[in-house]
């Protein structure tokens, strides 16, 4: 069967301050907010950005290969995660381009890619999966009691049902 | 499991002022007896740290850079000092790493011989970073023998225009059979500000082109065995996650699991190895003589009786029993491989002096069994 075969990737990308050093989640935790960048970066943006990086870095066969099948499918600004879709057979090109981002709109992020996967569902579950494990962190760091509800909990959930509404 | 090998360490802001007070030799200012770091560099420092444990590293490494030579005079070793100073971190383990960059003045003797070996003793890994045709063979060749001066790490200024000298296979080969192992900095492949002090020039579209090409010519070069990706990022904004390393070797034209092997496998055995440092020419086991009497017949069969009793103790005795008689029985033998590698784990965890002695007579006793033992690498302590 001749299918078309993808690849989702997962990138998480942390803003940060150059030269100075960067502002950890850690730190981003302690001043109560995630994100908190002036700038409102969203899906075309980032789809902007990466297409200038490709192109910059692997020409404009570089992006003709990618081009036509990389799809930013889903940003949230609050953890600043992003699911992007290539096809199978570049993708490693786009991957290197996702790699040598260095800013978006002039902010600077350092750009981490989670996961890979080639389904739709494990790229879901890796994002629900992330989600809660970032949560984990500021909560230990905030130290809060087990059963405590603090507002995570919610965004939690509403990210959650962000994800699993994905369509292909 | 992912390592970083090269952090670097900021530099103390006494050694700064030392080295614009003092110029060439004559009469030299004591060393300062404590070296300081502003209380910006270790928090900066201490973010950076952040930044790698969230990219998933957990084994790094912070990299002193020294130019030219290594002088015993004013030499200070910064990094224990620094570690001292850092936050305690569970699940994180910190090396300390020298290097050395060579240039046209190291090419006489940069000072790396066996009187300097107590300073650069404090140091879990060493490398070099050659700049010249000569120095690059004086790495491969001399140093990367096992000694307790190897230098396992041969860094190369990738981000030079056009390298000043040609790898050729030979050198590539011999430092690989040594055990050495290329690095390729990733900060240089997204055009990131260099290391003021690595001697690798400046940032910016140039730099990348010539890393991109000559990272290109190291993998071709070496056939993608032994290469190493580190960090040497000044900027947080450079740092990129391991697996974002690995696809970017990918694209040089290394292999897949070649690429993922060159941040977890390779700096992995290359830690072990540089502790072989502290070994007698790289030798792990503590090997030790044993006189076989001349009335016992068979003192292979008295063996099997002490061996429980004598599992905890060097079990290469028990091989220094058969050298003499190569007449032994199979189960014998697998007890003793099986205490041997008890052992031989339990010897790397500890130094040093004994095991040179040991080491010596280890010699004596083979030569006059007339087999020749190669470097036992640490293959049979593994688990």
């Amino acid at each position: 069967m001749v299918r078309f075969k993808n690849r989702w990737i997962l990138v998480e990308f942390i803003p940060c301050t150059a030269p100075s050093p960067g502002r950890t989640p850690a730190a981003q935790a302690a001043s109560g907010g995630i994100g908190g960048s002036d700038v409102e970066t969203s899906s075309k943006q980032i789809w902007a950005a990466l297409k200038q990086s490709v192109i910059t870095h692997f020409g404009d066969t570089g992006w003709g290969a990618v081009g036509a099948s990389l799809t930013v499918k889903y940003y949230s600004p609050r953890t600043n995660v992003c699911i992007i879709r290539v096809a199978r057979d570049p993708y490693r090109i786009a991957w290197a381009g996702v790699t040598m981002l260095s800013t978006i709109d002039g902010q600077r992020y350092i750009p981490n890619v989670v996961h890979v996967s080639g389904t739709i569902k494990q790229a879901q579950l890796a994002a629900i999966q992330h989600n809660r494990e970032v949560i984990a962190r500021y909560r230990a760091l905030a130290k809060t009691p087990a059963g405590y509800q603090d507002s995570y909990e919610e965004f939690l959930q509403t990210s959650a049902q962000e994800i699993e509404a994905l369509q292909d | 499991m992912f390592i970083d090998l090269n952090v670097p360490a900021p530099t103390p802001s006494s050694q700064l002022g030392q080295s614009q007070s003092k110029k060439g030799k004559g009469k030299q200012p004591a060393a300062p007896a404590t070296v300081t770091f502003a209380p910006g560099q270790i928090s900066s420092l201490e973010n950076r740290i952040d930044l790698l444990v969230h990219l998933g590293y957990t084994v790094l490494a912070l990299n002193q850079t020294i130019q030219t030579k290594l002088e015993p005079k004013n030499h200070v070793n910064i990094l224990d000092p620094l570690l001292a100073q850092l936050r305690e971190r569970s699940g994180l383990v910190l090396l300390k790493r020298l290097t050395i960059v060579l240039d046209e003045g190291s090419e006489k003797g940069f000072g790396l011989t066996t009187q300097n070996t107590p300073l650069v003793a404090s140091y879990d890994i060493l490398s070099l970073l050659p700049t010249t045709q000569n120095s690059l063979s004086l790495a491969c060749l001399t140093h990367t023998l096992p000694s307790p001066l190897t230098t396992h790490i041969i860094a190369l200024p990738l981000a030079a225009p056009r390298l000043p000298f040609r790898l050729k296979h030979t050198l590539i080969r011999t430092a690989l059979k040594n055990g050495a192992v290329f690095e390729l900095s990733y900060g240089g492949a997204l055009g990131a500000d260099a290391d003021p002090s690595s001697g690798m020039g400046e940032g910016g579209a140039g730099a990348k082109r010539n890393w991109w090409a000559n990272a290109r010519e190291v993998v071709r070069v070496t056939k993608g065995k032994g290469v190493l990706v580190s960090g040497g990022i000044v900027n947080d904004a450079d740092l990129r996650g391991a697996r974002d390393v690995a696809n970017l070797m990918t694209v040089l034209g290394l292999s897949p699991d070649a690429a993922h092997h060159a941040a977890t496998k390779i700096p992995q055995s290359l830690i072990l190895r540089a502790q072989t440092r502290r070994t007698y020419r790289a030798v792990l086991s503590e090997p030790k003589v044993v006189f076989p009497h001349a009335q016992t017949t068979q003192p292979g069969a008295s063996a099997p009786a002490p061996q429980p009793a004598q599992a905890v103790d060097p079990p290469v005795q028990a091989v220094a029993v058969t050298d003499p008689i190569p007449v032994t029985d199979m189960p014998e033998q697998s007890t003793e491989m099986t205490a041997k590698n008890v052992n031989g784990k339990r010897q790397r965890d500890e130094s040093t002096a004994p095991s040179k002695n040991a080491g010596h007579t280890a010699d004596v006793d083979k030569d006059g069994a007339g087999r020749k033992r190669k470097k036992t690498k640490t293959k049979d302590g593994g688990p």
